[in-house]
């Protein structure tokens, strides 16, 4: 009795520090994160301690804020699509390498998902602006007369969102696909199903989890990707994460909180539509 | 033909994901003095400017600190909460991995607002707050490893420490940890990279004089235009993780680090 008493205290005292700081650090300021959405702005202070709705009725009754919030919801579409469209078969390839061959594969992958992001969104300012690769190659082949720059816009946002998310998504979905056991397919063969019946019907639904589990690690990196968006998007393309970072530096503190649960809340719903669409837990078993 | 095009398709992704970072690194080491290509020649010139210019290197010396003691910190956190969820199976235990895998995927930018509103509330000072931020940050990664490595523990070992009279913290000592450290290792060697290239957290938590190497690319980029001395920067930032990537590799094999 006394030994399993001593053991249960030794246990939670294991478990306290990571408890406390994660509390501490994570847990309280995110919830005094939502209670500061619900104060009122203060102009000398961080903000008036009375309680309000005003921050999101204000957001959510200007236009220009349904304009950023329709315009994130598409870049998040585009680059979840493009994520999967191009992912899938480079994991699909790499899943059936040799074991050696996969892991070359995965380490290739890891080095760009270790580098920061502001340095991968460098190399894309270095490829599309005026004095980039791009530019340069097209004034040196004479296909244009001026170096021109191809940043600012839509499509740089989503290129550069998309290159630095991709190996996420090829990890995710290599990993899903490498664990399916080869006799589920082969038993398709064997039943006389063709390749591209087999993919659809027994690897496709079997890589489900993977799918899921990587598109909502792709959402929640791009509603995040301030740096991407302000290198590649410039001051005239912002997503919703820019303006949160907008009103911080306007000091305008319960409108950022505000905005920030907004954007959380975006990315829920998507998590959601996610897990309603690919339906990760119908597959029982491995997969 | 479905393989040609398959290949191809690999081709272009490994293209668009490498291609950036490849960039960077041939402008970073050219003799130029803007940004063009090709580059007129070979130099380390910008390497050298990158050295001499205070804020660059003093940003490059606190990355590195940073990284080493929040790397420590997260190690050590993320050892005790795996030590407990891999041992206890509860509602608790589970709530736990929940709680120290969130900030993996949890904006990371609206995390440095939460942080940031706190700190100004009690006073904080930059340093710590920027160390307690990185340490949440890397704690998810540091916690998988050293999880995945006690999961394949086989605990009659420790059993066996233990009936011969050896206390739980003993016996963990001397036979749980010499067989586990392999994913202790990884874990933190995870967390330093993570803390090095730390990026959205950090944005709203640096102050005058207590920058990080990331946060001062940006900020020149932004401010400064765009000068090859941030290719040498990045290339920096890119030389190292490559470093700790193949000390890990040499240190655990690769089969440990692509596992996660």
């Amino acid at each position: 009795m006394r030994s399993r008493l001593s053991k249960n205290s030794l246990a939670l005292a294991v478990a306290l520090p990571p408890l406390v700081i994660l509390g501490l650090f994570f847990v309280v300021p995110l919830c005094y994160l939502l209670f500061v959405s619900f104060m009122t702005n203060s102009a000398t202070s961080l903000f008036d301690l009375q309680p309000t709705f005003m921050n999101y009725a204000e957001i959510f009754s200007d236009p220009f804020y349904w304009l950023i919030i329709r315009r994130t919801l598409l870049s998040t579409a585009v680059v979840l699509i493009l994520c999967l469209l191009l992912g899938y078969p480079v994991a699909f390839y790499a899943a059936r390498l040799s074991p050696r061959g996969r892991l070359i594969m995965l380490m290739v992958m890891m080095v760009p998902l270790m580098v920061s992001n502001v340095v991968r969104a460098y190399g894309w300012v270095a490829i599309l602006g005026r004095r980039g690769v791009v530019s340069s190659t097209l004034t040196g082949a004479g296909i244009i007369e001026r170096p021109m720059q191809f940043l600012y816009s839509f499509e740089a946002v989503t290129l550069g969102l998309l290159t630095i998310l991709l190996p996420f998504m090829i990890v995710s979905l290599t990993n899903s696909l490498a664990t399916i056991d080869k006799r589920y397919t082969e038993a398709a063969y064997s039943l006389g199903a063709g390749p591209w019946r087999t993919f659809f019907r027994v690897t496709l639904p079997l890589s489900s989890p993977g799918i899921a589990s990587g598109l909502m690690l792709v959402t929640f990196l791009t509603l995040s990707a301030y740096v991407t968006i302000a290198l590649l998007g410039g001051p005239r393309y912002k997503l919703l994460v820019s303006l949160v970072f907008d009103s911080v530096t306007t000091f305008r503190w319960p409108r950022a909180a505000a905005l920030s649960f907004i954007l959380l809340l975006i990315a829920l719903i998507i998590a959601v539509v996610i897990q309603l669409v690919i339906r990760p837990q119908r597959v029982q078993g491995k997969g | 033909m479905g393989a040609f095009i398959l290949r191809l398709v690999v081709g272009i992704v490994l293209a668009l994901i490498v291609g950036p970072i490849l960039v960077v690194i041939i402008a970073s080491f050219s003799s130029g003095d803007s940004l063009s290509f090709p580059p007129p020649g070979f130099s380390l010139r910008w390497f050298v400017e990158f050295f001499s210019i205070a804020e660059m290197r003093n940003a490059f010396l606190l990355s590195i600190v940073l990284a080493i003691s929040s790397a420590c910190g997260a190690a050590a956190l993320g050892l005790l909460g795996a030590i407990y969820v891999a041992r206890v199976r509860n509602a608790f235990s589970a709530v736990l991995q929940m709680l120290i895998m969130a900030p993996l995927v949890f904006p990371a930018l609206i995390l440095g607002l939460a942080l940031l509103l706190l700190y100004k509330t009690v006073n904080m000072s930059v340093l710590p707050g920027l160390f307690i931020a990185h340490v949440v940050v890397c704690l998810p990664y540091a916690f998988r490893s050293v999880l995945t490595s006690l999961q394949s523990f086989d605990t009659t070992l420790e059993e066996a420490g233990q009936s011969l009279g050896a206390g739980p913290i003993r016996s963990f000592l001397l036979i749980t940890m010499p067989i586990i450290w392999p994913g202790v290792l990884s874990g933190w060697l995870f967390a330093f990279v993570v803390s090095f290239g730390e990026l959205n957290t950090a944005l709203f938590l640096t102050g005058p004089g207590v920058v990080t190497l990331p946060i001062e690319i940006f900020s020149y980029l932004q401010f400064q235009g765009n000068q090859l001395v941030v290719a040498a920067a990045s290339s920096l930032q890119v030389l190292i993780i490559l470093f700790v990537l193949m000390l890990a590799e040499r240190l655990i094999g690769a089969r440990q680090i692509v596992q996660r």
